[in-house]
């Protein structure tokens, strides 16, 4: 990305591009499929920067991570409802980031937190509410939010659950395009724009990937996971 | 000469002072600058008006340019969501259907759909219930797209529902940037307008689908239907987070299943989970699952859905789906809890 266009869209993000040239920027991301992952890693890092937080990863980006580390699809593996949540990542080896920008963006993906309250076999609604006061567990145990843009060294730190192979199958991608379709009649919300919008996306895998758990979690600590 | 200058300022000074009066004057909450407000403006300029406009969709670093054509002419709406980037995946709604072209994978989607809320989508109107379980709050104003906007915040107060943040036009209330975030405030899914038209009229030939349909296949979702089975309209959630309450119950025909699936829709009046229960039965050995277009396999484990999270497992012998715009955990814990009652035990809720 040319220091004008880093420019224009820095200005486009902020708000404070003319429309003469917001339409100019607009067509040469329209054309150009490299300008728009620039454009989009920058949108995330600007995020990172401003929100001072970290922004959940999605089954597109996700997939095109796995895919370079691995070559092969983000697979199913067995889950557990007890076990604490987790979706590690490896090493972002094939996403280049602007230099200067790298560990913010980096940081950026979290893992999944979900708090080890959700299954609802044992706990009360007094339980929950005080569950959903703490900091999610998993965040708090293994990645600290980005302050100012101090990364935390260890965030950049990511494995892959092995697939198991007893898993059971995951949700179908023709079936999870019904239910989503039979849902967004009830569903008004903005939300709904976001399922829809996600179907219009096309992707290089499949068209919807199945996040799962792992049986047994990798444990949270730094020694576990592998340096960049 | 200088007689009806001096009167035009005596009247001027007064007019000014009472002006700068009320404007000092705390405006009541109900006022033009109440935030509610402003998301009502905004429901009804998205239901309400005309327009054309690119935008694009941001999701973790990746970005869909995106083209949303919507008319509204003699209470009729038609509407048109294209990508623009390479999938050629185009939606139209028109005369109550909701027709999805899906080039890439020769297929086309058909589905009776009502006029409800428009493509880009709206929020409800806000209650009391949502009240509880969210804070909206305006946030200092700013420019974007070079015109001036209003900034709104819908702040979730736990975990188990997602929040906005809004950036709406002063002059049409239309969102120009949107902002999905978690309880944290972490922005998970954006949209930036990169062009919004509103004229006052739309031709047809911008309504229509650009995607030549020869030789895709052509799929029709049934309509909703008002009953499942006894043994699938039995199952109910026996435990809910916060704020989530039955707001509709009633059958839907999944794809072309054989028989309707029980359809919940669970909703804290601004998020919304719909819970399928479906016969299931496993595939027997050698036949293949997609064969059979229902029972189907067991299915189990949490996917992403675009800004929302679907989870399914088997409860009972029957399969339980939740799906909506909500963290993945508020799926979870919705499908977990869904059990099978006897007939004279159905929660109402």
């Amino acid at each position: 990305m040319s220091e004008q266009i880093r420019e224009q869209v820095s200005a486009f993000l902020d708000g404070e591009l003319p429309d003469s040239e917001t339409e100019l920027l607009l067509k040469r991301l329209t054309r150009d499929g490299e300008l728009r992952e620039s454009f989009g890693r920058y949108a995330l890092i600007g995020e990172a920067l401003r929100g001072g937080g970290s922004q959940i990863l999605t089954r597109g980006f996700a997939s095109r991570v796995s895919l370079a580390i691995d070559g092969e699809p983000v697979q199913a593996a067995g889950r557990e409802h007890t076990a604490r949540p987790a979706r590690w990542w490896r090493p972002l080896a094939g996403v280049t980031v602007a230099a200067g920008v790298a560990t913010v963006a980096i940081v950026a993906l979290q893992q999944r937190a979900i708090s080890p309250s959700v299954n609802p076999a044992a706990p009360n609604t007094a339980q929950m509410a005080q569950n959903s006061a703490l900091p999610l567990r998993a965040s708090a145990g293994t990645q600290s939010p980005v302050r100012g843009g101090g990364a935390p060294r260890e965030a950049l730190s990511y494995t892959v659950p092995a697939a198991s192979a007893d898993a059971p199958s995951a949700i179908a991608p023709a079936r999870l395009t019904n239910y989503i379709f039979a849902h967004s009649k009830y569903s008004s919300g903005l939300g709904q724009r976001g399922m829809l919008a996600d179907l219009l996306i096309e992707d290089d895998e499949p068209q919807l990937i199945p996040i799962t758990r792992s049986a047994q979690p990798p444990p949270p600590a730094p020694d576990a996971r592998v340096a960049p | 000469m200088t007689q009806p200058r001096l009167a035009f300022a005596y009247w001027l000074a007064p007019c000014a002072l009472f002006g700068a009066l009320l404007a000092a004057v705390p405006k009541p909450a109900s006022g033009a600058d109440d935030p509610r407000e402003w998301l009502q403006r905004m429901n009804k300029a998205l239901a309400t008006r005309n327009y054309d406009g690119t935008f694009f969709h941001i999701s973790g670093g990746r970005v869909e340019t995106m083209r949303i054509v919507h008319r509204v002419r003699s209470g009729r709406v038609s509407e048109r969501l294209q990508s623009l980037d390479g999938s050629g995946r185009e939606f139209v709604r028109a005369n109550g259907e909701l027709t999805c072209y899906l080039p890439d994978q020769r297929t086309v989607l058909v589905e009776p759909r009502q006029d409800r809320g428009p493509f880009l989508g709206t929020l409800p109107q806000f209650d009391s219930t949502v009240k509880d379980f969210y804070r909206i709050e305006a946030l200092p104003p700013t420019h974007i797209l070079g015109r001036p906007a209003k900034v709104i915040a819908v702040n979730p107060k736990d975990q188990f529902r997602f929040g906005y943040r809004l950036w709406l036009d002063e002059t049409t209330a239309m969102p120009l940037k949107t902002q999905l975030c978690d309880s944290r405030g972490q922005v998970i899914e954006q949209i930036f307008f990169a062009r919004l038209d509103m004229p006052e009229n739309i031709p047809d030939s911008d309504l229509a689908p650009t995607v030549h349909t020869d030789g895709m296949r052509w799929v029709r979702q049934g309509p909703s239907q008002d009953n499942a089975s006894s043994a699938l309209a039995a199952y109910r959630a026996s435990q809910l987070p916060p704020g989530f309450r039955l707001t509709v119950q009633g059958a839907q025909t999944l794809g072309d299943a054989s028989t309707p699936a029980s359809h919940l829709v669970y909703s804290d009046g601004l998020a919304t989970v719909s819970v399928f229960v479906e016969e299931q039965k496993a595939s027997a050995p050698g036949e293949a699952a997609a064969a059979d277009s229902q029972p189907q396999a067991p299915m189990q484990g949490l996917a992403r859905v675009g800004s929302g999270y679907a989870f399914s497992t088997v409860v009972q012998g029957h399969q339980v789906t939740a799906v909506g715009e909500v963290p993945a955990q508020t799926v979870e814990f919705i499908a977990h809890s869904v059990k099978l009652y006897s007939s004279d035990e159905i929660p109402r809720h």
